[in-house]
């Protein structure tokens, strides 16, 4: 088949543009650090002992500060992105993102419980209390998809449009919960949900970040094990059953991968939208629909595309930030006009 | 001649002794809430201040400061871009992890309480005195304003004695448009209250209220903080937006009254005391026609 690109150059492309986007996050903050210091900080980071004086504030800064949130981008913008191509790929439908199945709305659910509930589990141990708000989500978002899956399921199969019809129920009924509790929310916590809402990489610790790093990890080493599997339901259902694809399991496998990666990914970093929509589309416009390159290229391409959207996210209004949701709904949703105007012609 | 060249060189000579006794106090100071970077400014310490956040709109110059966003949506790489010897705030700064991040960074956080009451005030306006080295100036302020408030609950008593307390409404909203009503456990009720009138909403929190329920409670007085529009424009975008208030007896009579919005966050600000006594003369005009 004939593409914009070859899968190989994408793959070289993506990556530059990856390590591109990694560099500039270390490098660039509203606190300017001169070139040679992030370098040298950034080698030290990496364990490489070189004399270290007069670096404590850069590397405190980069090592503290900047190398979490970036690596909580890399790894919200890959599995987003290879959610929304799990999900694409399930419903055969290019306008399918994760937010279909409910895991969204779900999170959405439980970070509201968290945030305006929070004050009423007062005596909650040390330990869990600073991590309510991410744990709610998560739980939050596997529940409702769970709950989606299963009313979708009948007889031992499971009927794709019935769980998008659920999908889309069950999120107007957390969305109604939702705005119970922001009618419940007193000033100040309805200003923290709205900022939730809105996401962000701001205050990553390593501690918020392993959970998401394993499941990101977990979900981007399993998803491309299936790609055939995906290209095959491309062509429909039975079609893929006749080709000896276990679809059943397939879509199972998609549904859980989904709601594991972007839950983990909401609970760390809030919502973020369109880049589970948007990047998918990127690549497919550039190299085809062939799953075996368009997963791993979204994550990629997904991690690069977030990182910048951080860059603007936190550079524009310093020394104040920008929620990146803001970011990634206003690069995103003009592209997104543009690449379905542009398929009219 | 010779006398103020003399006081230019006691003054100088003040100031130097002034700088080198501050040497050890914090210099650049980043603030995160409204009433403490009043409270801060009111101390003299306005020119150490290098951060606001979003909520410090008083005095209005400090809307010319770097603003380090919302209190509650801190980012530790901007603030510390500021360069900051110190950061303070209220109890309701953060995200945590952010100001983790900044102690971090060697920033001392200083958290005050955004209680509205006196035994906050006092604490903070003392911690606030320590940190200035201006120790006797944050006390002598408590002292005034604690003596203000002191005398005017006084003043407020007396009236009461000879007059019935108006039933009061306060409306929060934005260009007149859908306001939320101040009910119990909020600063604007606790302002109310402390004013002498009578909060005739029952709920907790700022709700939205349908207008015939407004109507039905029919207040003596409505009070409205306006976060868009001031003055005159915000009474008449008020009445416009909801033409039901103009039949309730407040509009009738020409009683609705405005009130600075800011004073409604971050604890007890050194305007309200100022803000109280229009208020109680607002809601009892006999008596402070003829005191």
């Amino acid at each position: 088949m004939k593409t914009l690109v070859k899968p190989r150059s994408l793959f070289i492309g993506l990556s530059a543009l990856c390590l591109l986007a990694t560099w500039l996050s270390l490098a660039l903050g509203p606190v300017s650090l001169p070139l040679i210091d992030t370098l040298r900080a950034a080698l030290r980071l990496l364990g490489i002992p070189i004399p270290g004086e007069g670096l404590e504030q850069a590397e405190l800064i980069l090592g503290q500060i900047r190398l979490p949130r970036t690596l909580l981008g890399l790894a919200v913008g890959g599995v987003l992105a290879l959610s929304g191509v799990a999900m694409q790929g399930l419903f055969r439908n290019p306008l399918a993102d994760p937010g279909l199945v409910g895991v969204s709305s779900g999170a959405a659910l439980g970070a509201a419980i968290a945030i305006v509930g929070g004050t009423a589990f007062g005596g909650l141990p040390e330990f869990i209390g600073p991590y309510l708000l991410s744990l709610c989500a998560f739980l939050g978002g596997l529940g409702v998809t769970a709950l989606v899956y299963r009313l979708g399921r009948r007889n031992g199969q499971t009927n794709v449009a019935v769980m998008l019809l659920a999908g889309i129920a069950l999120t107007a009924l957390a969305g109604s919960a939702v705005g119970l509790f922001t009618y419940l929310a007193d000033d100040a916590t309805l200003r923290t949900l709205t900022f939730w809402n809105l996401g962000s990489l701001n205050g990553a610790s390593y501690a918020r970040l392993w959970p998401l790093l394993i499941v990101t990890v977990g979900v981007a080493l399993w998803l491309p094990r299936r790609a055939n599997a995906l290209n095959a339901l491309l062509l429909g259902e039975s079609e893929a059953n006749h080709l000896g694809i276990d679809v059943e399991g397939l879509k199972r496998e998609l549904v859980f991968c989904t709601a594991l990666g972007v839950g983990a990914a909401v609970a760390a970093a809030g919502m973020i939208g369109f880049i589970g929509l948007v990047v998918p589309h990127l690549v497919r416009l550039l190299a085809g629909p062939d799953h075996r390159v368009l997963l791993p290229a979204s994550v990629l391409a997904g991690a690069a595309l977030l990182l910048f959207a951080d860059l603007i996210a936190r550079l524009v209004l310093a020394p104040a930030e920008l929620p990146i949701g803001i970011v990634t709904a206003f690069l995103g949703a003009p592209f997104f006009l543009y690449l379905l105007l542009r398929g009219r012609h | 001649m010779r006398l103020s060249t003399r006081l230019i060189t006691l003054c100088t000579g003040l100031m130097i002794s002034h700088v080198s006794l501050a040497g050890e106090l914090p210099q650049r100071w980043v603030s995160a809430g409204g009433a403490l970077s009043e409270w801060v400014s009111a101390l003299g310490a306005e020119s150490k201040l290098v951060g606001v956040d979003t909520t410090s709109q008083h005095p209005a110059s400090l809307k010319s400061l770097p603003s380090i966003g919302y209190q509650r949506q801190l980012s530790a790489e901007g603030i510390l871009s500021l360069k900051p010897d110190i950061l303070v705030g209220t109890d309701e700064m953060g995200p945590p992890p952010v100001l983790a991040q900044i102690r971090g960074a060697g920033v001392p956080v200083e958290m005050f309480s955004a209680q509205a009451d006196l035994a906050s005030l006092e604490a903070t306006l003392k911690h606030l005195g320590r940190l200035l080295g201006n120790e006797p100036q944050a006390a002598q302020l408590f002292t005034d304003y604690q003596q203000q408030l002191v005398q005017h609950q006084q003043q407020v008593k007396t009236v009461q004695a000879g007059h019935k307390a108006p039933g009061v409404l306060l409306l929060l909203g934005h260009a007149g448009g859908k306001p939320l009503i101040a009910g119990k456990d909020t600063a604007a009720d606790w302002l109310l209250t402390q004013a002498g009138g009578q909060n005739l909403a029952t709920h907790t929190g700022y709700k939205p209220f349908s207008v015939e329920a407004l109507a039905g409670l029919n207040p003596e007085v409505l009070v409205f903080a306006d976060r868009s529009l001031t003055g005159e424009a915000a009474r008449k975008a008020l009445l416009k937006e909801n033409p039901v208030l103009a039949s309730i007896r407040a509009a009738k009579n020409g009683r609705v009254y405005e009130l600075d919005p800011t004073l409604l966050v971050g604890g007890l600000g050194p305007r309200l005391p100022a803000s109280l006594k229009q208020l109680t003369a607002e809601f009892y005009p006999a008596a402070a026609a003829n005191p």
